[in-house]
């Protein structure tokens, strides 16, 4: 089962949450992208580093189940809350903390934000 | 009412195309969250969903946002706003007064209670021309 690379993504300046470990599995292989513009870099560099199969979660949708990590660009309120009260690891490039009407599904061990390129690492 | 239509200008045009089970909720934090009707199904449930006409730019403190016939004058624009509402349609719209926003995506407006928009509503953002209240049509 070496298929898939673990990353350790740590908080960036001014974030919060984590450090979170991503491991795409054969069931959970998205790394789901729910971001302007596109794949962003984090998302990308989290694909590239395990192997897991980059998501544009707005050209098209993934069931909850099949998303190794959500990558969202969220300014604090909306979808911060969104996927951890889902469960679903998420990773916030901007350097928001808890906070809106979903803040206390938003747990270290679910959410990491402030996260560019460089905070992504082999685990 | 007043003699500045000629100066207004329209930044941002949409009409509302569904309306999230959770939205009226929010209403009562003073929170409306917005997503263009392409955003993931999972951000449905909490967002008002529309479809934009114009997207040419995000808004300022100043502007007027127009939610069906009620319009009001925006105090602060957090630092992503205008890429979340022209990439993405996303705009968080809170009416907590605040003329210093308290998160990077926040649209704050005066205290009051926000509209429960329906199908077919129009939300616009208009720069200039009418005051806060007026309606815009």
């Amino acid at each position: 089962m070496s298929e898939y690379k673990s990353v350790r993504v740590t908080q960036g300046r001014g974030g919060w949450g984590g450090p979170l470990t991503i491991t795409p599995t054969a069931d959970k292989p998205l790394i789901y992208s729910v971001t302007g513009g596109g794949i962003h870099p984090v998302a990308a560099k989290i694909a590239e580093l395990t192997g897991g199969e980059p998501f544009d979660g707005f050209k098209s949708s993934a069931p909850f189940d099949k998303i190794a990590v959500a990558v969202i660009d969220c300014g604090g309120t909306a979808r911060v809350g969104v996927y951890p009260m889902k469960k679903v690891l998420t990773v916030d490039v901007h350097a928001t903390s808890p906070a809106g009407p979903l803040a206390n599904f938003i747990t270290e061990e679910l959410f990491v934000s402030g996260v560019k390129p460089d905070n992504v690492e082999e685990a | 009412m007043n003699d500045t239509t000629a100066a207004t200008r329209v930044l941002y045009e949409s009409t509302v195309t569904g309306v999230g089970g959770q939205v009226e909720e929010f209403l009562g934090h003073g929170l409306l969250i917005f997503f263009g009707e392409d955003s993931p199904k999972e951000l449905h449930d909490i967002s008002v969903q529309h479809r934009p006409t114009v997207a040419e730019e995000g808004p300022r403190p100043g502007d007027t946002i127009v939610l069906g016939t009620h319009g009001m004058e925006i105090l602060a624009v957090g630092d992503v706003v205008a890429d979340n509402l022209l990439n993405l349609g996303h705009l968080d719209l809170k009416a907590d007064g605040l003329t210093e926003p308290k998160l990077p995506g926040d649209v704050c407006v005066h205290p009051q209670t926000l509209p429960l928009l329906q199908p077919g509503d129009a939300f616009r953002i208009v720069r200039g021309g009418t005051g806060t209240t007026e309606v815009v049509t």
